[in-house]
């Protein structure tokens, strides 16, 4: 009898630990799809796989790219459209080397270069988000239809040979917790690089350019080297902490086109230290400068206004006009919301026009862009909106190529850089979604094709070397 | 699709009713051609045309910059001959009826303020609570989904507490789609000074952006000219909407005049007739037709189609097409205060007092709004202070003085629909040949025993608990620019032009919907109401289409 009581009383406690052990496997589960989700936030996996307006991460979302429209994916928890099916090590494989479950290659649109970075604890983690806790959504995304020789994806096995660095990040023992893990997030997950770092001729980014600017469809992702010219060293911590908070540095710079996009969905979520972080290696990043820069972006400009030559020479006309002049179209356009001079509001909501990265950079093309496409930002629950003028159905005031070069020239003279013209031309390339890619332009010529059948090349010689060389290993 | 001579639905005029008709239909793949008398102008040149007015110009001359082509005159209120005017007007209160619409594409919601009120279900029904006016021919609560479903169509802010919302006696389907505009000072006050003696002062719905986008368009930047026109289309007018109606396929004609209504086999209206600038005539086929120019162009239009069908003009068998022609006749009090009340913060006009519209005593006289403006009093205020003589620092102090310590309070009383009120053919004509609008305007004793025995009373009693030091009162009753009635509605043909879905009674495939078809005036602003039975309009309109 006290030998089976003992026996029971051993059994209820086992039983006791076993429940213990489940609670707290649930919870440790929990942990990890929030961790998950945060670095989902963090990577910003919405930017591109949400389609307004659509299930979170059910894909569809056209992205323009210099080479051709890519339609985003399903990455939701679906089985037989989304990655419901991946097993952790083929979900690893898509994030960190650009291959799909069926083995085929993904395009460098999705950022694996940077998350090559996630350390297998995080990938994890995001690998149970998005097999447990996303919503499985059973549709399936547009199909990614390149141009020649773009759509044989084969050839993107060379390009990985050539640019992927598949090394998950190390840590630097000689810079501090913080410093490491700011550069863990700037060059995995928040993948910075992506769009700050300028790209060669195969598309690649320029490593040895890291952050320096670069073309972003229509928008240009500038500078953000510790340059105290051409990049953010003028920046405080505080300063990069505050913009990446909401999007806005009164007197700097404001985030449109998808640095608008990546704080609203990413970098206003983060974490107080994460930010910090972020901002502690930024300005540790090393200084590119551009030489033609004579003067920092965020300095140029000043409060001017030529409304006194404008009133009364004009009477009321009840016609669009051929031609209006810059100053015409400024005063019509520009001032019921940014002031006659130029100065914003006072509460900063309207940005001043002078002191503004869009309108001091030498480069015009985030000043085309914003008039163009207009701001929409959403932080902390308040809207940034400025209106598009390029002719959406929704814009309430469209204005053509010539009229935006008139205008535009009008604000870079008296609010901004000065010393550079925007031409027609450039408005229509801004219009069309930027610049193309050169390398589309000689894959209509045949060159590009050569390229890619030598980059086929390359690969297959590379990949029969591995073979060699890990022949007697695997014969062991 | 449609092309430049036919398609399904040829609406006439480019109106907040006409594009809320459009968009529908296209919604419903109905192919649309809109027709508009007047050019299309960039709202950037629309706001320069403002600015650079003469100051004596800037205020109260909401036309001024929208000068009107030749082939579309509309009234110019800086034109000094009357006789050269465009509107032809006579009766006792011919002031009262000195309509500022224009005729430019997006309408006169170009210059509207945006105001949004909703009648009461007592508003719909005068005749038979009160023993005047019409009652209409349907309850308020089947006007309901239509008011949500313009107010989300167009975009209105307004309170989501339901002690402020108008009516008060009646449930909203869905809350507004955005929140309220904030009071500035002189409202806040206003407010206060109101509920002492038992005026609810409430923050009007108003078809303007408030802290957030809607459909694309910004919020409002409180540049507070709303009228004569939003700079940056924070506030709807259905300009905004004509691109939106393009994108979905719709056609828009510009400076196409049209000047008559043909009828066919069974009294079906076949074609309409335009002219272009170059007074070349242009004949246009449709399925169905709307005649979408508010309630003076279009009973004109109707009085200029007379055929062998239609003697007295079409849709015109019961006598009622220009009869019945309604607006808030309007009192105005310019008053001085001790203290600074500084209206100007916000909108032109962002709140009304309403409780004082309904009541027992409409079956003696009407009803009326009472509201402040809000516009700022800046320019009033320095052209007052220069005609003093002052120079200086007196001079800035006076300024400053006038534009802080004035303001004019507003009273709009309700009409009744009166067949003696009437738009009749003018034997004048304008550039292309075509009849001006003539238009015979009574108040009558209803209006005129209100203003002396309750609304300028009650003007008075608001102004003092202002604190006002001195109180004038315009010498005559003014326009509101609420134009209704002309094409009136009820459910019997012989006493109505259009029923319950502005359909004419003489045509089955004629929708004339609009302040026009209102059968009941009230004190408040007509344009949510017009948008209202637009919608049921555009209902009616793609079920005969769709389904036959």
């Amino acid at each position: 009898m006290g030998s089976s009581g003992h026996r029971l009383g051993a059994l209820l406690i086992g039983f006791a630990g076993f429940l213990a052990a489940d609670t707290s496997h649930a919870a440790d589960t929990a942990a990890v799809i929030d961790r998950g989700a945060y670095l989902a936030t963090a990577a910003d996996c919405g930017a591109c796989h949400t389609a307004p307006g659509r299930e979170p991460f059910a894909g569809g979302l056209p992205i323009s790219t210099p080479l051709g429209t890519i339609y985003s994916t399903n990455i939701t928890a679906s089985g037989e459209f989304g990655v419901g099916r991946y097993t952790e090590e083929q979900f690893s494989r898509a994030l960190r080397r650009g291959v799909r479950r069926d083995g085929a290659n993904l395009y460098p649109a999705m950022p694996y270069t940077s998350y090559a970075k996630f350390t297998e604890d995080d990938v994890h983690a995001l690998f149970v988000y998005f097999t447990q806790a996303v919503k499985a959504v059973d549709h399936s995304a547009p199909k990614t239809e390149l141009p020649f020789p773009m759509n044989i994806r084969l050839s993107m096995i060379g390009w990985n040979l050539l640019f992927l660095n598949s090394a998950a990040f190390v840590p630097d023992p000689n810079q501090s917790a913080e410093w490491n893990r700011g550069a863990y997030l700037v060059q995995g997950a928040a993948h910075c690089s992506t769009c700050h770092t300028p790209r060669g001729f195969l598309m690649q980014e320029q490593t040895s350019r890291a952050l320096s600017g670069a073309s972003v469809g229509p928008w240009y992702a500038p500078n953000i080297t510790s340059d105290p010219t051409s990049g953010i060293g003028s920046w405080t911590k505080d300063d990069l902490v505050a913009y990446l908070r909401t999007g806005h540095l009164s007197g700097m710079a404001q985030a449109a086109g998808s640095m608008g996009e990546a704080v609203e969905h990413s970098f206003q979520h983060l974490t107080a230290s994460d930010l910090e972080a972020t901002a502690v290696y930024i300005k540790s990043v090393p200084a590119i400068h551009d030489p033609s820069d004579e003067a920092s972006r965020f300095t140029a400009g000043r409060q001017s206004s030529e409304l006194a030559t404008l009133r009364g020479r004009d009477g009321v006309k009840s016609d669009n006009g051929a031609d209006p002049a810059g100053a015409l179209l400024f005063a019509g356009n520009c001032v019921s919301c940014h002031s006659a001079e130029g100065q914003g509001s006072k509460d900063g909501y309207y940005p001043s026009l002078f002191h503004n990265s869009a309108t001091g950079a030498k480069n015009a093309t985030n000043l085309i862009a914003a008039i163009l496409y207009g701001v929409n930002r959403v932080t902390m629950g308040k809207q940034a909106f400025m209106p598009g003028f390029g002719g959406q159905p929704t814009d309430a005031n469209p204005l053509n190529d010539r009229e935006i070069m008139a205008l535009g020239n009008y604000v870079l003279t008296h609010y901004g850089a000065g010393g550079t013209a925007i031409t027609e031309q450039q408005v229509a390339e801004v219009r069309s979604g930027g610049p193309s890619s050169p390398l589309l332009m000689l894959a209509r010529g045949g060159i590009a094709a050569a390229a890619v059948v030598l980059l086929l090349g390359i690969a297959f010689v590379l990949f029969r070397r591995r073979k060699i060389v890990s022949r007697p290993a695997a014969a062991s | 699709m449609a092309s430049d001579s036919s398609a399904d639905v040829v609406i006439v005029g480019t109106g907040v009713v006409g594009c809320l008709v459009a968009e529908r239909a296209l919604d419903a793949g109905l192919s649309v051609l809109m027709l508009e008398a007047g050019p299309r102008v960039d709202r950037w040149r629309i706001v320069e045309n403002y600015r650079n007015l003469p100051p004596s110009m800037r205020l109260f001359h909401w036309d001024a910059p929208y000068p009107p082509k030749p082939w579309a005159p509309h009234l110019e209120t800086r034109v000094a001959k009357e006789s050269e005017q465009y509107l032809q007007l006579e009766g006792p209160n011919a002031r009262a009826y000195l309509q500022g619409y224009v005729r430019y594409a997006g309408g006169a919601t170009w210059h509207w303020a945006g105001i949004c009120w909703r009648l009461t279900p007592e508003d719909m029904r005068l005749k038979s609570l009160y023993g005047v006016g019409r009652d209409w021919p349907f309850g308020h609560d089947v006007l309901e989904p239509y008011y949500t479903a313009a107010e989300y169509a167009i975009g209105v802010c307004g309170p989501s507490d339901p002690a402020l919302q108008w009516p008060p006696n009646a449930e909203r389907s869905k809350p507004y789609p955005m929140g309220p505009i904030p009071f500035g000072p002189g409202e806040t006050r206003l407010t206060e000074a109101a509920a002492r003696i038992g005026m609810m002062n409430l923050p009007a719905p108003q078809a303007r952006n408030s802290g957030v986008s809607y459909h694309g368009r910004p919020p409002c930047c409180g540049n507070n000219n709303c009228f004569p026109v939003c700079p940056i289309a924070a506030k709807y007018d259905a300009a905004t909407a004509l691109p939106k109606i393009e994108a979905k396929g719709g056609k828009i004609l510009a400076n196409a005049v049209v000047y008559r209504v043909e009828t066919g086999e069974k009294n079906a209206v076949e074609a309409v007739h335009y002219f272009d600038p170059n007074k070349v005539s242009h004949r246009v086929t449709a399925k169905l037709f709307v005649i979408a120019c508010n309630g003076i162009e279009t009973p004109k239009l109707l009085l200029l189609s007379k055929d062998d069908r239609n003697s007295n003009g079409v849709a015109n068998s019961s006598d009622q097409v220009g009869r019945n022609m309604m607006d808030q006749p309007k009192l105005f009090a310019e008053v001085e205060l001790a203290e600074p009340l500084w209206t100007g913060v916000g909108p032109v006009q962002s709140s009304s007092i309403l409780n004082t519209t309904q009541g027992e005593f409409r079956n003696r006289y009407a009803g009326a709004m009472f509201r402040m403006e809000n516009f700022a009093r800046s320019p009033l205020g320095s052209a007052a202070a220069l005609k003093k003589g002052l120079v200086g620092k007196a001079l800035d102090t006076e300024i400053r003085r006038l534009s802080a310590c004035t303001a004019r309070l507003t009273v709009e009383h309700e009409p009744l629909p009166l067949p003696i009120n009437r738009l009749t053919l003018s034997s004048k004509t304008d550039w292309l040949g075509i009849n001006k609008p003539n238009i015979y305007y009574d108040v009558s004793d209803y209006v005129r025993r209100s203003a002396k025995e309750y609304t300028v009373p009650r003007l008075q009693q608001l102004a003092s608990e202002l604190g006002a030091t001195s109180f004038q009162l315009s010498p005559e009753f003014l326009n509101s620019d609420h134009i209704m009635g002309g094409c009136i509605m009820g459910s019997e043909a012989a006493t109505a032009v259009v029923d319950a879905d502005c359909r004419a009674h003489d045509h089955q495939n004629l929708f004339l919907p609009g302040g026009g078809a209102m059968p009941s005036g009230t004190a408040s602003n007509s344009t949510l109401t017009m948008a209202a039975l637009a919608l049921k309009a555009a209902d009616a309109i793609t079920a005969q289409l769709k389904h036959g």
